[in-house]
């Protein structure tokens, strides 16, 4: 599930990536077509095909250039979401308060998201196996609303954040063992970047 | 003391269930049989009746149980029956075991390759006929012919409506998808209803058995679906977040469900044609689980006002609120009887679920199952007579059929996991067995 999520999320970056370097290559290509009334000046087609070529030669570096850069910085998001993502926020058993450690690590994530103003978050809370899908789905929606209020008061704007119950419905650890358990009643995020 | 008793009493039964369970065979669909578990206290009168083997002409080749078989499951599922199982009439057996009337029947092939069933239920002792049907069916139809005939000895020594022609909505984990599947209340003749790549979960059946609403994940949220039988789905009360436990108004058909926005959860009530929905009550508490009374005057829910789930119940105008469940620290999902006077529901202790009913005041309770696994989401027969649950006592989550009373624990599902049962409502209206000259 989680894997999923990663998945399409790597692949939203690499396509926002792709689309803006179709963007920076347009210069690179437009020379090359403007190459076609060449004819007219002949004489110093010679130099100007230098001139040219340094030129293709720049632009392609240039572009190079950006496409590390946007590499540089498709992997920093990444690094980013991957860490978000992996703060799972733990609760007690049908218990919606925030102990001291899911504080922490709350605001962590708040501290990226103040720095990535382009994040927006889907907040989602779950429970353990036990008890009923529909308590559970009104336990993990408890859940999922602590986590988002305590970020509201980090100073993460309430449009940017959604919250959603999954109850029991999407296990992280499988078993009937108080350690499975502990991993399950959990919140976690999903990261969107806004356009 | 009461309770204490029954629940010694189980536990040794319960016992003596698994160890039969050992010795038991791997279960074909054919070697499913009610487990007797006798509970001490039963509040079921039952009545012998005898069951005879049907008269057959050779050249049948059996792929389905014989009829005789179908009514023996059928009577011993429906809590109203003790079977006097004879190879022949004999009135002397009849007699002793008080079997004032017995079933049996006539089965042959037809030029078509169908069978012609006639069905008899006769007094013993004058060998009157009080009922005769007959039904021309391929023998794959043969179980529900059955059904429909069982379904009208009931009527007939009962004056009331029996559930041997109703059916079961669930839950069924298909390649690794929870799907919603429908089969014949006694597990045969499944219905994959779903075939979505998300979850499906939580289904509940709509007035007259025509569809069903249940939960779909497709939206990366919970989210209420309809679908007809035989027709395409449609989302329902789209202007709500996240929209789940749907229970449906017996009398208007209106749905009431949860809805969850900003962590907190309401209750609220809609009409699943015009989409239009307003808040059923207004509580600083979270609501979810409805269930309403039998002739909608009343509705179950829980809350988690005492920190942990409890049941109450209110007037449908959101009068009159009290508070249903004081034992234990977590009581969830009441589903009503249809007789009225009764709730099921589900009740944990030390992770355990157990299914428990008690009188609407909360008094008198009854705890159903014990040291069997969990035991979880109780739904009515539309008779009040028995309770479908899911269990996970073999291991996997099974759906199972017992007595209201906790007795005659049947295993109705066999592979894979199966969970969340919902009894359809009666199928009187629906259209009867074909019957011999009509068409």
């Amino acid at each position: 599930m989680k894997n999923i999520v990663k998945i399409a999320l790597i692949s939203s970056a690499a396509c926002l990536a792709l689309v803006a370097c179709a963007k920076k290559q347009q210069p690179q290509t437009d020379p090359a077509a403007e190459g076609a009334p060449a004819a007219a000046a002949t004489q110093d087609s010679a130099a100007a095909a230098l001139t040219q070529a340094q030129a293709d030669s720049l632009a392609a570096e240039q572009a190079r250039l950006d496409a590390e850069r946007l590499e540089a910085e498709r992997a920093r998001l990444e690094a980013l979401i991957n860490q978000i993502m992996s703060e799972d926020v733990y609760f007690d058993f049908d218990r919606s308060e925030l102990t001291e450690k899911a504080k922490e690590l709350l605001a962590q994530v708040g501290e990226l998201l103040l720095k990535e103003q382009r994040f927006t978050i889907t907040i989602e809370g779950h429970t353990d196996a036990r008890g009923t899908e529909d308590y559970n789905f009104t336990l993990g929606a408890k859940r999922a609303m602590k986590v988002k209020e305590f970020l509201a008061a980090y100073g993460i704007e309430n449009s940017r954040m959604e919250s959603v119950s999954y109850g029991k419905e999407a296990p992280k650890a499988q078993g009937e063992t108080e350690e499975a358990y502990s991993q399950n009643r959990r919140a976690n995020f999903r990261v969107n970047i806004k356009q | 003391m009461r309770i204490c008793r029954m629940i010694a009493t189980k536990r040794f039964l319960t016992g003596m269930f698994f160890a039969l369970l050992v010795l038991l065979p791997v279960q074909t669909l054919a070697s499913i049989d009610t487990i007797a578990v006798d509970v001490g206290i039963s509040v079921f009168k039952t009545t012998p009746i005898g069951i005879v083997p049907f008269e057959e002409s050779a050249g049948i080749d059996w792929i389905e149980e014989r009829p005789h078989q179908i009514l023996t499951r059928d009577a011993n599922l429906s809590g109203r029956f003790d079977v006097v199982a004879s190879d022949k009439f004999n009135l002397a057996l009849f007699s002793r075991a008080k079997a004032k009337h017995y079933m049996t029947g006539k089965v042959q092939p037809t030029n078509d390759g169908k069978l012609a069933v006639e069905c008899y239920l006769y007094v013993s002792q004058s060998k009157t006929l009080l009922l005769g049907e007959r039904y021309t069916v391929p023998q794959k139809e043969l179980r529900r012919a059955m059904h429909a005939f069982f379904d009208k000895v009931i009527y007939q020594l009962w004056g009331e409506r029996g559930v041997a022609s109703t059916r079961i909505a669930y839950v069924s984990r298909i390649d690794g998808v929870k799907q919603v599947v429908v089969s014949d209340y006694d597990g045969f003749h499944r219905t994959q209803i779903t075939r979505d790549s998300t979850i499906s979960m939580m289904p509940v059946w709509t007035k007259g058995n025509k569809g069903l609403v249940y939960v779909n994940f497709k939206t990366n949220r919970p989210r209420l679906y309809t679908k007809n039988f035989g027709r395409s789905e449609k989302p329902l009360f789209q202007q709500f977040d996240q929209t789940y436990s749907p229970a449906v108004n017996p009398v208007t058909g209106e749905l009431l469900f949860s809805s969850s926005k900003d962590g907190k959860t309401d209750l609220y009530v809609g009409d699943m044609e015009t989409g239009k929905a307003r808040k059923f009550a207004y509580l600083k508490s979270n609501q979810t689980s409805p269930a309403w009374s039998p002739y909608a005057t009343e509705v179950l829910f829980t809350s988690d006002r005492g920190g942990g789930p409890q049941i109450f119940v209110m007037g449908k105008d959101g009068s009159d609120l009290r508070r249903v469940t004081f034992m234990g620290r977590y009581n969830e999902r009441a589903s009503w009887s249809p007789e009225g006077d009764r709730i099921a529901y589900t009740s944990m202790d030390n992770g355990k679920m157990n299914i428990y009913t008690c009188a609407l005041d909360g008094s008198d309770i009854v705890q159903l199952t014990n040291n069997a696994g969990n035991n979880e989401h109780p739904t009515w027969s539309p008779d009040g007579k028995l309770i479908a649950f899911a269990s996970n006592r073999s291991g996997t989550y099974q759906i199972y059929i017992m007595r209201k009373d906790g007795s005659n624990v049947t295993r109705i599902t066999q592979a894979g996991e199966n969970t969340a049962p919902t009894w359809s409502w009666f199928y009187d209206e629906n259209k009867p067995q074909p019957k011999e000259g009509s068409k």
